[in-house]
């Protein structure tokens, strides 16, 4: 059958010369006429057409440019044998994939529950979405005998001497993160899952988040966004578009002392990390930048000019220029020795309501990839235990993850190569000629 | 349709979603599970009352022991006959409210009924006060025996309230947040899902003729649930406290019931009806 063209790509003219018809008088017979100002219509988008590929050697969502909105979903798998877990990830990567593309929602006899939820209307448009699944430590207990394919540094969350965690919102066996344009197109997405999966799933905490857009100002370097302190936040991450600087810090490389299966993924981190935003409001600009160890209005190190300058630590040994606990330094002291803990960093800003306190429950929903949780997020979060910053930020929640390779072709799915290893294993572990029923 | 849907990554999901029960029930069909249906939901009432009139009668005497021991027995024949209470907003709000359902809470003048009784005798550990409240519940119960006996359940009704139960559980009963004082919620866990399991037993002839995998799905998600509440049963009659639940247990009737509130939503379709 032909492929149906693309309801995504109408060309911008069509679609501005469109609208310039609609603005006038309504020529339709015995139609009524649309309001010409109507305080309820959809806000009016360029960008629900942005689409990012599913397939490839790695997930999306991890080197792809951060959209304005993102949320993480952290599930218990109810699975209950290696392959209704088979069944789990085709599922999801049908869905993901599906998700991503966009197109017809689909549709059932009137008489059943709708299958989509229908938010995004009966044409669901790509709006820039990617769904990137990582595992969690949980996943790898004797529930499905995946403990031997375990990725050699993941594990549980264990607790910083700041952390206050809350087991409500930790951990999880499957970790989704949703990002798109808009908070719309994730929860559409998230209720689609949630939808499909009744038997495999069940939902354990979410997040949802955002970051401020800013003007696009062609031939300037991009700015990072700013999180709920008001600082640029993201600035020292490696650069993306090196494909091996990925290798070397972002992706799990083969022969790595790590099982095959995991080459191309990645081990992510989220921390849901409250800002005391009032207390942070109160305090002195001065004292702000030193905790921070960067200008808050251009994000440039202490002593320097622009945001992405960099600072020179050796020539300030004594921490006159930037305090030598100040935030930036601690996290990446710009030593050799320290090269290699750098993560990617892909943070979105959260806004829950109100604590008991009356105070505002915002904060910091921290995401970072990394090719090594320990040489990573572990040992950077070590030497920031005790930091100034301390004072004003909360660590809640969060978990540890591994995030999937990619999905390089149609037919393969999410998890391939880890299900495949995990039925090699209870194969020869079966071989009746085989003399141990284990290893 | 087909045509339409063929190109859609998720189509093969959605193709059985939209294939139609080779032979659609007709009303006639509905009247003798409807006519059964009725006699259980008055049966239900009635026992209610019993129920409730030896209930208030204890909170009334001041027997706290008595009172604390019929609790949770009491609200079994509400909870199984619960779609059809619903019915009657008035009443239900009245009789099976929780603190939750009010602005100011446990101390709302409007919250009466089960919970504010179960508030009464299970966090203050009294029956002080609570005579007004058990008055007004034996007259809210007579009320709804007296309205349940003049009504016609309409099919609908009968056939979403098997899905209208396991929302129930889905919403509040799982998470142990219906019977907080008391912490007996697998007794209107069970309850709920007896009431549920009724209805599909009803219709089953229907519903195998229409769908026969449908029917065993369900039927293997009921199993499922009632196999792991029987763990929490009690020789005495009842249940465990919510608290005993394990973790395990609680993740295994989740995934159950969220199954069986996918499933049983799609009832009335699979049955043909509109």
């Amino acid at each position: 059958m032909s492929k149906p063209a693309d309801p995504f790509r109408p060309s911008r003219r069509a679609l501005l010369s469109a609208g310039a018809v609609a603005l006038g008088s309504c020529p339709f017979s015995g139609a009524v006429a649309a309001p010409a100002q109507n305080p309820a219509a959809a806000p009016e988008s360029d960008d629900t057409a942005q689409r990012q590929p599913f397939y490839g050697r790695h997930q999306p969502g991890i080197v792809t440019p951060r959209p304005a909105t993102g949320l993480v979903a952290a599930f218990d798998v109810v699975a209950t044998s290696l392959d209704d877990l088979d069944r789990l990830f085709r599922l999801l990567t049908e869905r993901i994939a599906f998700l991503m593309q966009g197109g017809e929602a689909p549709t059932a006899d009137p008489a059943y529950p709708p299958p989509d939820s229908g938010i995004l209307g009966p044409v669901i448009a790509p709006d820039n979405l990617t769904i990137t699944a990582a595992l969690g430590s949980s996943l790898f207990d004797e529930r499905f005998g995946l403990a031997p394919l375990k990725p050699a540094h993941l594990q549980r969350m264990r607790r910083f001497p700041n952390d206050a965690l809350d087991g409500a919102l930790c951990h999880g066996d499957l970790l989704l993160q949703i990002s798109s344009n808009s908070a719309d197109t994730n929860i559409h997405a998230l209720r689609d899952i949630v939808k499909n999966t009744p038997d495999l799933l069940i939902l354990r905490w979410k997040q949802e988040g955002t970051v401020p857009a800013r003007p696009a100002k062609p031939g300037t370097p991009p700015e990072s966004a700013r999180n709920l302190l008001g600082f640029r936040d993201g600035t020292a991450n490696p650069d993306a578009a090196e494909a091996d600087l990925m290798d070397r810090l972002v992706w799990v490389q083969a022969d790595a002392g790590e099982p095959d299966w995991a080459t191309g993924g990645t081990y992510q981190v989220v921390r849901l990390i409250r800002n005391f935003v009032e207390r942070w409001d109160r305090t002195a600009l001065r004292e702000q930048e030193e905790i921070m160890g960067r200008e808050k209005a251009t994000g440039a190190p202490l002593g320097l000019a622009r945001e992405y300058d960099v600072p020179d630590y050796a020539s300030d040994p004594e921490g006159k220029r930037t305090r030598l606990d100040a935030h930036i330094r601690l996290a990446n002291p710009r030593r050799p020795e320290t090269d290699a803990s750098r993560m990617l960093r892909r943070p979105f800003n959260y806004s829950n309501g109100v604590t008991r306190a009356g105070q505002l429950d915002m904060g910091l929903l921290f995401i970072c990839f990394q090719q090594d949780l320990e040489r990573g997020f572990i040992a950077v979060q070590k030497r920031l235990n005790g930091e100034p910053l301390e004072e004003y930020i909360k660590p809640v929640g969060g978990g540890y993850y591994f995030a999937l390779p990619g999905v390089q072709a149609k037919g393969e799915h999410l998890a391939h190569a880890l299900i495949t290893a995990a039925r090699a294993r209870v194969a020869s572990a079966t071989t009746p000629n085989s003399k141990k029923t284990g290893d | 349709m087909a045509k339409r849907f063929a190109w859609l990554a998720g189509a093969s999901m959605i193709v059985a979603v939209i294939a139609s029960p080779a032979l659609a029930v007709s009303p006639l069909e509905l009247v003798t599970p409807i006519a059964d249906y009725k006699l259980y939901v008055s049966r239900g009432v009635d026992t209610l009352v019993r129920d409730t009139k030896a209930f208030t009668d204890a909170v009334k005497a001041g027997d706290l022991a008595k009172a604390q021991s019929l609790y949770a027995s009491t609200r079994v024949s509400y909870e199984m006959i619960e779609p059809i209470a619903e019915l009657f907003s008035d009443l239900d709000g009245a009789i099976d409210s929780r603190a939750d359902d009010h602005e100011k809470k446990e101390e709302d003048p409007e919250f009466t009924g089960f919970h504010r009784i179960e508030y009464g005798l299970f966090a203050k550990k009294s029956t002080e006060g609570l005579s007004p409240f058990a008055d007004k519940l034996m007259s809210d119960v007579s009320d709804l025996q007296t309205r349940v006996r003049g009504l016609t359940i309409p099919p609908d009704k009968m056939i979403g309230g098997a899905a209208a139960l396991i929302e129930e559980v889905a919403a509040t009963k799982i998470s142990g947040e219906e019977d907080r004082y008391s912490h007996t919620d697998l007794w209107d866990f069970q309850a709920n899902i007896d009431g549920a399991k009724k209805i599909v037993d009803l219709l089953r002839p229907l519903t195998e003729r229409s769908d026969k995998a449908f029917a065993a799905k369900v039927d293997a998600n009921f199993a499922t649930v009632e196999k792991t509440l029987a763990k929490y049963r009690l020789q005495s009659g009842g249940f465990e406290t919510y608290d005993k639940l394990s973790e395990a247990d609680r993740k295994t009737l989740a995934a159950a019931i969220t199954t069986l509130a996918e499933d049983l939503a799609k009832l009335q379709g699979v049955l043909g009806l509109s």
